[in-house]
């Protein structure tokens, strides 16, 4: 029935797809982006359609706002055997699963290569699937912790320290919550991850075909648990997302904040003497003397598998992350780049990325999500059984155990 | 049921205030119910309209009347054909949905209601079955089948679903409504010669004015409102309403809610709401004391 | 959906009668026949055109293991889906929380309702402003109306958490967070229930209220005695359908709690297996069995409120 209906709406769509006029075949690239309201995106696209000299057109289709509904846009188009779909921005989350699908094509060969090129390895990791580089990463995300320089003149370097330096200010009477995600959603299963690889542990074991947890796993939820039990928290912990915990940060009453860095030129717009005081630094350790593991996010690009012109789609994409590109992104619309010499890059770093040297070292420490085709299920597993993070005992590990293992083999039904 | 023929005047009408310390005392009571009911209804949406007014800064300062103003939200939805193109959509596919819903659940309402047929039971078990499939099912199928049909990203493709939907409760509170008309009426049109589709439309239409303007206020809002549709059964400007719009504006950076322009945007599409009421609500009980029944 | 049809009757030995027709049609009847099909025709076409398909489809779906991210594992597993679903304390938790949600929500909604529906037909004073006042939450977008319930009940960013005791974070804890979400319920369709129950009213003949207002009912004896049996089918409309919806609650939740504190409702939870987890089988078994639960409250309303139902013999 599916193949039915995509083979009747092939021709129509193909028709659009290519205007074979004559001499030059320019094919027209449908990218699905989700939107950019700095307009980059755009830029990118209108340059790089010129730069090749009449092989290909990129026409950007937006998706919503929202990282589910993008996902479930492109998900429906796939299923169907959709060929007006040539290059699709991904998260950094969504590899697998559209690779195991079989929805994504691999890059090969020359093609690898040259994406590995001078990319950030951690963002590399994220995106190969099967041994398979599946996505080019386009731009790449990481926390810090921001921190309030009047509140806190020394910043700390472990949990413990940041939950005793808030209770201190608490003590005082002072503005003293920690701002981090804690509402069950997939931000949640973030911070659980970070902690865990800080640890030194990881939720999956290396095949990805169990859950590990072990005692890491153990160590991150006492780090919860620490947090949960300080006046430290925020009373809504248990409801916060990203942009949650950047208005009670720019409320404010928050001392502490571990989010990414979109926070920043957000302070610097709407609370300008609140943003001369924040500070940054790498995300508290959870074992003294060793960096924490924060996780990584971001999007990549990756080809269609039912795209007409995969090879100009490929092309398209190498244009679209090359390094000018990667500055109007990170500059213009906010998004860290994923290539490793863009960071000591003076025009980055002056472009509103002061923080650019922290990011990078935490980059280079970071860790992927769990990475599995079933990621969805399991991140709901895990931000269910652990929530409310202010009811969270490491008893529950058990359960989510087995919760995990029977989400990777889609087994059950998921929260 | 009933045997009434003449439905007489309405209450209000009725009370002519004669300056009497009783007529004041009730006038004040009318006022404050209706002045808490109108503040009760209200004011989460003046809050909208507070947030849809402040400048970003000052969204999280808890503040219900806006201490730093701004017309950026407004200014910001209008500028770009995503929302103003939306709204068009959202207008024209609503009404010509719910003109559509109430004119063929008119017609099945009436054979329920009045006529003696097989499988009425069928039908309107049938309707109200459809009414109560989780929406979220349908929509990757219906997907799928609107791009073999070409009815994806256009308005036929939003206007049938949101038939779909309107027609149960459609045939539902016209079939309720018709059967307490008095119909003696258009036995009456019936015996002076009128044939039954005569009697449908000259006695029985305006007689049922209040059920079909409930009717359509509902639908128009069921429409106005849908979100799994319109976001599923769409791609651009061609048909996209302005719920799935809303989901396409975005904020300063990736994470960061735009909620200033989704309250301004809330607060835009609340003003046809309101006039589409405001139009149509004085129909509501009018129908009964209409110049067909009079007489 | 063949369930609703009437059992056919087996041929009588004469072999064309059906029962209750004694004698054959009159061109009358047969013409009434005739109108009333061809009258609903158009509805019904309508609306096998948009479901029969994919309700099909979704049955189908559900006696499968199908799940979009691993293909090639599809096969056919009749009933295991509806094992899984109803073996989770997750679905009960999910079911009990709808039904809670549903309860409380259409009984306060009714009581308000009919309040307001008295109002809207009664107010001296200001009447086509209190209507179209009492109409505009309902017609405010759930999804933008719940992000503003969701801001003005959050600590430091709202107007109504800044009336709570200090560090009350309401739409963080099981009991709280539903309060929230039926209150929003009950905002945002009050109205519904309101309009439908003024249509009833104005049903209502006045002179039948002065008759007995005359032989000295009291204003409760005519509002149950005659105003209520004769809005029977106006209510039963209205609860049949607030109630039917309000088994499906999904964006007020979406928003305001994401499901946290064992919030979530069946809808949520048919999403997360449907579009989060891509399991289409277990994800369609948890539809049909939302969908079989709604058709049996449909079923108890009907018959509790026997004749006054559409389709039934008024006599």
């Amino acid at each position: 029935m599916f193949a039915a209906a995509a083979a009747a709406a092939v021709p129509v769509l193909a028709a659009c797809g290519s205007s074979g006029g004559g001499s030059g075949r320019t094919a027209t690239l449908n990218w699905y982006m989700f939107p950019d309201g700095s307009g980059s995106f755009a830029t990118a696209a209108a340059n790089c359609s010129k730069a090749s000299n009449g092989a290909y057109t990129i026409k950007i289709n937006v998706l919503p706002n929202d990282a589910d509904t993008q996902r479930q846009q492109m998900v429906r188009r796939l299923a169907a055997k959709d060929s007006s779909l040539d290059i699709l921005g991904l998260d950094v989350t969504w590899e697998a699963e559209f690779s195991e699908a079989g929805w994504i094509l691999p890059f090969t060969g020359a093609r690898r290569t040259a994406v590995e090129n001078g990319t950030l390895p951690a963002a590399i990791k994220a995106a190969v699937w099967r041994n398979q580089l599946v996505a080019a990463p386009l731009n790449t995300n990481t926390q810090l912790l921001w921190y309030r320089k009047d509140l806190v003149p020394e910043p700390p370097t472990t949990w413990s320290q940041m939950v005793a330096d808030a209770t201190r200010l608490a003590k005082e009477g002072k503005p003293h919550y920690i701002e981090v995600q804690g509402a069950e959603y997939e931000g949640y299963t973030v911070l659980f991850n970070t902690l865990v690889a800080s640890a030194g542990g990881s939720i999956l074991n290396a095949s990805s075909t169990s859950a590990q947890l072990g005692e890491p796993a153990v160590k991150a939820i006492q780090a919860i648990q620490q947090l949960a039990q300080s006046p430290a928290a925020d009373p809504s912990w248990s409801n916060q997302h990203e942009d949650d915990n950047r208005l009670a940060f720019e409320s404010g009453n928050a001392a502490f904040e571990l989010n990414y860095p979109f926070i920043y030129p957000s302070a610097l717009q709407n609370n300008p003497s609140l943003a001369k005081k924040i500070g940054w630094t790498q995300y508290p350790s959870l074992v003294a003397g060793q960096p924490s593991h924060v996780t990584i996010g971001g999007n990549d690009l990756a080809v269609s598998a039912y795209s007409k012109h995969p090879n100009q789609a490929f092309d398209a994409i190498t244009c679209l992350r090359g390094s000018a590109n990667q500055t109007t992104y990170a500059i213009k619309g906010g998004l860290p780049p994923t290539l490793t010499a863009l960071y000591t890059d003076p025009a980055l770093i002056k472009g509103g990325y002061p923080f650019a040297g922290a990011i990078y070292t935490a980059l280079q420490n970071g860790v992927a999500r769990p990475q599995t085709p079933a990621y969805q299920s399991v991140s709901l597993q895990i931000s269910y059984n652990l929530s409310p993070p202010t009811s969270v005992s490491v008893g529950k590990l058990n359960t989510l155990k087995s919760r995990i293992n029977d989400a990777l083999n889609s087994k059950g039904l998921v929260p | 049921m009933s045997t009434v023929t003449v439905p007489a005047p309405r209450a209000g009408r009725a009370a002519r205030p004669t300056g009497s310390s009783t007529d004041n005392s009730r006038l004040l009571a009318w006022t404050t119910v209706n002045t808490v009911i109108i503040v009760v209804s209200i004011v989460p949406v003046l809050w909208l309209l507070s947030l849809s007014f402040k400048t970003p800064a000052s969204i999280p300062d808890s503040h219900f009347i806006p201490r730093h103003w701004t017309l950026e939200n407004y200014r910001g939805i209008f500028g770009t054909s995503l929302f103003t193109r939306a709204l068009l959509n959202s207008i024209g596919i609503a009404l010509i949905s719910t003109f559509l819903a109430v004119l063929l659940a008119s017609m099945a309402a009436y054979a329920v209601a009045r006529l003696r047929f097989p499988g009425k039971t069928v039908l309107v078990g049938f309707a109200l079955l459809i009414s109560v499939f989780p929406q979220i099912s349908l929509v990757n199928p219906l997907f799928n089948l609107w791009r073999e049909l070409g009815l994806f990203d256009t308005w036929p493709g939003l206007i049938i679903p949101y038939l779909t939907f309107g027609l149960p409760l459609g045939i539902y509170t016209l079939s309720a409504f018709f059967r307490e008309i008095p119909w003696d009426l258009e036995k009456a049109a019936q015996v002076d010669g009128a044939t039954p589709y005569q009697a449908f439309v000259k006695v029985i239409a305006p007689l049922a004015a209040p059920g079909m303007v409930t009717t359509a206020i509902l639908v128009f809002i069921q429409c106005w409102n849908d979100f799994v549709f319109a976001i599923s059964l769409t791609s651009t400007n061609r048909s996209r309403t302005v719920p799935a719009a809303i989901a396409f504006f975005s904020g300063a950076s990736q994470f960061a809610q735009p909620i200033g322009s989704i309250a301004a945007a809330a607060v835009i599409i609340t003003i046809p709401i309101i006039l589409f009421v405001l139009f149509f609500q004085r129909r509501i009980v009018a129908g009964l004391t209409s110049g067909a029944v009079k007489g | 959906m063949t369930t609703a049809a009437p059992p056919v009757e087996p041929a009588s030995p004469a072999g064309r009668h059906k029962k209750g027709e004694t004698a054959p049609l009159s061109e009358g009847a047969r013409a009434e026949r005739r109108l009333g099909l061809m009258l609903c025709a158009p509805a019904v076409i309508v609306m096998a055109a948009v479901t029969l398909y994919p309700v099909g489809y979704a049955i189908y779906l559900s006696l499968e293991r199908y799940d979009l991210r691993f293909p090639n594992a599809s096969k056919f597993v009749g009933f295991a889906n509806y094992g899984t679903v109803l073996s989770s304390p997750i679905w009960w938790q999910a079911f009990l929380v709808t039904f809670i949600i549903t309860i409380a929500s259409v009984a306060v909604e009714f009581v308000l309702g009919m309040a307001l529906a008295f109002v809207m037909h009664r107010a001296i004073v200001g009447r086509g402003l209190v209507r179209t006042f009492i109409l505009i939450p309902y017609g405010i977008v759930t999804v933008v109306a719940a992000y503003g319930w969701k801001y003005a009940w959050t600590p430091d960013t709202g107007y109504l958490a800044n009336l709570l005791p200090s560090g009350n974070a309401p739409l963080t804890h099981h009991v709280s967070g539903l309060a929230v979400i039926i209150l929003a319920e009950i905002w945002k369709t009050t109205p519904f229930m309101a309009l439908l129950l003024l249509a009833g009213m104005a049903l209502v003949p006045e002179e039948l209220l002065r008759a007995a207002r005359v032989d000295g009912a009291t204003a409760w004896q005519r509002f149950t005695k005659i105003m209520l049996p004769l809005m029977k089918p106006a209510i039963l409309v209205a609860l049949l359908f607030r109630t039917l919806d309000a088994f499906r609650v999904f964006d007020n939740i979406y928003v305001l709690t994401s499901g946290a504190n064992n919030t979530r409702s069946v809808s949520i939870l048919g999403y997360d297996n449907l579009f989060t987890a891509l399991n289409l089988g277990v994800g369609s078994a948890v539809s049909i069995l939302l969908f079989i639960t709604v058709a049996i409250l449909a079923f108890l309303f009907i018959k509790i409120f026997g004749a006054a139902a559409p389709g039934q013999e008024v006599d």
